[in-house]
């Protein structure tokens, strides 16, 4: 029982693993925009995500009569995780260094927010459980 | 799970680039200086940086298979950054017609310090700003911290 009331938690919480990782990626091509050489990383998950409930979705796809209604979403297993890439190819300055900080800068505030909206999201989630919990007795 | 590493990654950052500052400091307040300890003429120094692997223990668990699978942890992302050394830059220093200098040499001519202060006053704006970027980079990490510690309430 518990496994289904707490499913939706548990994959927002891998996303908050993965935005995490992702402030410390970010905070490594910070550090390292003076370094000589360095390649930026960046991390991959969300759109990894996506693609996997894709593909698990379509056996159990609700029929949509319009395009703009909503997925229903089933919750996907375990197999994904954040992918880390370094950007090799492409070089800005003469030392080989390929950071960019003015888009370091912009996803560090975009990761942050979007750190907030997943906590705010769990925090919702359990709020929910807590009712169904407590309204129960009254 | 390391809820610091990002906060000690931005650190390695403000610690490197301080010490850059400190050298800068320390080749402007040299600009016009002919006798070190060792009797030339001051050489501008410059820092190296070096991008800093992850510490042992995160790559330990890792391979160890300590982390849950599937986790974000069991994938690395880099340590920092830094200082591993700072150099002598061996640029010909500066020859200046001086006679009456104590240092000037039978011609007249005394070394000057390949110092360029106007590369200076770039390079410390350079530190400055990157010194703010790791500080807000920390700032963010921080206020992340802390909002994880509300969720529940």
């Amino acid at each position: 029982m518990s496994d289904w009331m707490f499913k939706k938690i548990g994959l927002l919480e891998r996303g908050l693993d993965a935005v995490w990782k992702r402030n410390e990626i970010i905070a490594d091509n910070i550090a390292n925009v003076d370094t000589p050489g360095f390649k930026a990383s960046s991390l991959e998950f969300e759109s990894l995500l996506a693609e996997e409930l894709e593909l698990n979705d379509s056996a159990v796809k609700i029929h949509k009569s319009r395009d703009k209604h909503m997925d229903n979403i089933t919750l996907s297993n375990d197999s994904i995780k954040p992918v880390i890439t370094k950007n090799e190819n492409l070089t800005m300055r003469m030392d080989g260094n390929n950071v960019d900080i003015d888009r370091e800068m912009a996803s560090l505030a975009k990761n942050n927010l979007l750190y907030n909206a997943l906590i705010q999201k769990i925090s919702g989630e359990l709020g929910r459980i807590r009712m169904a919990v407590q309204e129960g007795r009254k | 799970m390391g809820i610091f590493r990002s906060m000690s990654i931005s650190a390695s950052g403000l610690t490197a680039q301080r010490l850059r500052m400190d050298v800068i400091s320390q080749n402007i307040a040299n600009e016009k200086t002919t006798r070190t300890a060792n009797g030339t003429p001051y050489r501008r120094r410059v820092t190296v940086f070096q991008a800093q692997e992850q510490d042992f223990a995160s790559v330990l668990s890792r391979e160890s298979g300590m982390t849950g699978a599937g986790s974000a942890e069991d994938i690395l992302s880099g340590g920092g950054v830094k200082v591993t050394a700072i150099q002598e830059d061996m640029s010909p220093l500066k020859r200046v017609y001086d006679p009456e200098h104590p240092d000037a040499d039978a011609d007249g001519y005394v070394n000057m310090p390949n110092v360029d202060i106007t590369k200076e006053i770039i390079d410390m704006m350079s530190a400055s700003r990157a010194y703010e970027a790791n500080v807000t980079a920390f700032n963010t990490s921080k206020s992340m911290a802390l909002k994880a510690l509300e969720i529940g309430r």
